[in-house]
């Protein structure tokens, strides 16, 4: 590979992965780190949901389901064999390959569909599996949950921490490499035009699958690694809030930049764990979730490309389509 | 055959419901193409208000006209600062409203605290008629009366009235009808707010008709009203009357008989339909 050819920003990515791999070194509290942790892994989510969101175009309300299924393998298959490294590894392969069928008919089925639709049959897609998840009380616990045992390796604070670095940076540079691929730009083209990404001969709905199915399969590892660092999972995994969650996350970083999901979890996370902390101070500091919605919905009108894409914008003059404001045509 | 009607006027009951709540989703798709997932925060808000002030005066009918009230006022409000900011724009549209479903679902835990709250029904509305072997539940009666009352009204209003043919006209082509000199925008905003009282109405009966209200109650039921209006088609009035009690049946029947389907059972429903006719039932092709 000529040294040459990589490009600047890449060397900053790289730059900036390893000074996080010197982070648990300097803080050690486990609490700190466990934010951090929590970062990382809603990062992937994220990052996985704008594949879907900043470069395909496509909104869903139900990505939380491949992340649920991947938190509930690992908890279910780590509780019923031995907790060793191998039933780890085969927690993983049960979360992809469950998530890549799922996402793979859910998105055969519904996304030849209108935006509205696809939408609507995502929340509700979500919804039967947090029912299910509450019925099947003997495989999930309902909605109490269980707790489950980990490997020796894996229950260190610090090896988990190398784990989700390790995970994260991978899928950075490997969705990033995704995106920037002929294929990725295929993606972009449906986000900006679908009817004339079709007439030039593409099969968009082959594309928008495809793009469902890595992002599904990139959600389950998210929700496996939650699994991992909570030991615990309950019905929270498939819950709406978490949608939410995710999308601010994506939307205030920057939709269809990739960095941006992952600058949008550090705050997020931030600023829950602020918060919860300031309900001892006063009541409303409870109800964080009235704060998040506000910020949301302001962020959705004035901010739509996010921090990383109005900083984008500005040097480069790029949009994203597909949340500009588009005044104009009224309706329709 | 007892338990036959009987599971039939619960599921024509729970359809009612439904309708109302979707009958005003499909009206403002149709007229302004605005899919408004913060329909069940309405549907909860017109609960909550309903409940609280049926509970303080002891009149019903007080309840239903707060509920009322409280649907107009959120709705006006919803339109000024929430839709209408990101009028022609679906992805932001489907993002801010959800936003806001939440937002409306959080302060209804600030307002009326986070617990869940028993309601019963008004006096008069209790007990049950009995017609041979048959126990009719009065309440369940109620519902469906009311549900067919506000049906032929607002088609009555849609088909004969001047302001019908506008409304009607405004789903077709809305800026024909803005180029012939009417304020289309205030039309918008009028049916937005009936659509929001309609789902404050569904909120109280459901309220009544459940024995309980809690704050997540809106996004459940509003899941409901999404998988109606796709089966009955977007815009389509009658195709959501048909839907919602299609919808009500099945599920008070797969209740009864096969308890642990009753949600999948509309889900199926809706997969089939959104295969083979993706614009719903009574939808334009």
């Amino acid at each position: 590979m000529n040294i040459r050819s990589v490009e600047k920003s890449t060397w900053i990515f790289i730059i900036f992965s390893l000074l996080l791999f010197i982070v648990p070194f300097i803080v050690t509290g486990r609490s700190m780190q466990f934010i951090i942790i929590q970062i990382f892994i809603f990062a992937i989510f994220a990052m996985s949901y704008d594949i879907l969101l900043g470069y395909t175009g496509i909104i869903s309300f139900g990505h939380v389901m491949f992340f649920g299924i991947g938190a509930y393998s690992t908890a279910i298959i780590m509780n019923n064999m031995d907790a060793t490294v191998l039933s780890f590894f085969v927690a993983i392969l049960v979360a992809v390959i469950i998530a890549s069928i799922v996402s793979f008919i859910v998105g055969a089925l519904t996304l030849r569909l209108k935006s509205h639709f696809y939408a609507m049959l995502t929340l509700a897609l979500a919804g039967l599996f947090l029912v299910a998840a509450e019925k099947w009380r003997s495989l999930t616990g309902g909605n109490d949950g269980f707790t489950f045992r980990l490997p020796e390796i894996l229950r260190e604070s610090h090896n988990l921490y190398m784990l989700c670095l390790i995970a994260l940076i991978l899928f950075f540079f490997g969705l990033r490499r995704f995106t920037k691929s002929p294929f990725g730009r295929v993606l972009m083209a449906i986000r900006e035009n679908e009817a004339r990404t079709e007439s030039l001969g593409y099969k968009v709905l082959h594309y928008k699958v495809i793009a469902s199915v890595v992002a599904g399969v990139v959600a389950s590892i998210a929700g496996v690694l939650y699994a991992l660092s909570l030991r615990f999972v309950n019905t929270g995994v498939f819950a709406t809030d978490l949608t939410i969650d995710v999308l601010l996350m994506t939307i205030i970083g920057g939709v269809g930049t990739l960095v941006g999901p992952i600058l949008g979890a550090g705050l997020v996370e931030f600023a829950h764990h602020w918060l919860s902390g300031l309900s001892n101070v006063h009541w409303i500091f409870e109800r964080w979730i009235i704060l998040y919605g506000t910020v949301y919905v302001l962020v959705v009108i004035f901010f739509p490309l996010g921090i990383v894409g109005t900083i984008q914008s500005k040097f480069t003059n790029r949009t994203v389509k597909g949340l500009r404001d588009n005044r104009k045509t009224v309706g329709k | 055959m007892d338990l036959i009607i009987s599971l039939t006027v619960n599921g024509l009951a729970t359809g009612m419901l439904i309708f109302l709540l979707a009958a005003g989703l499909t009206l403002i798709f149709g007229l302004m193409s605005v899919l408004n997932f913060a329909h069940g925060g309405l549907f909860i808000w017109g609960a909550y208000t309903g409940v609280w002030s049926f509970q303080m005066t002891g009149s019903f009918v007080v309840g239903i006209i707060t509920a009322i009230i409280t649907g107009l006022l959120l709705g006006l409000v919803t339109e000024r600062l929430i839709i209408r900011p990101v009028y022609g724009n679906h992805i932001q549209q489907i993002l801010i409203t959800l936003g806001f479903m939440l937002v409306l679902q959080e302060f209804i835990k600030v307002v009326f605290g986070p617990d869940q709250k028993a309601v019963f029904p008004p006096e008069i509305l209790q007990g049950s008629f009995l017609v041979g072997d048959i126990v009719l539940i009065k309440y369940r009666l109620f519902i469906i009366a009311v549900g067919i009352l506000i049906f032929i009204v607002s088609s009555f209003i849609l088909k004969r009235t001047r302001i019908g043919l506008i409304v009607r006209a405004g789903v077709m082509d809305k800026e024909m009808v803005q180029s012939l000199g009417i304020n289309i925008k205030l039309v918008f905003m009028l049916v937005f707010m009936v659509g929001a009282a309609m789902a404050a109405l569904s909120g109280i009966m459901h309220a009544v008709y459940s024995g309980v209200i809690y704050a997540e109650m809106g996004l459940e039921f509003s899941i409901l009203a999404f998988i109606v209006v796709v089966i009955g088609g977007m815009g389509s009035f009658s195709g959501s009357l048909f839907a919602a009690i299609l919808v009500g049946l099945a599920q008070a029947f797969m209740a009864y008989y096969v308890p642990a389907l009753s949600l999948a059972v509309n889900m199926l429903l809706m997969t089939v339909v959104l295969i083979f006719r993706p614009q719903g039932l009574f939808g334009k092709g």
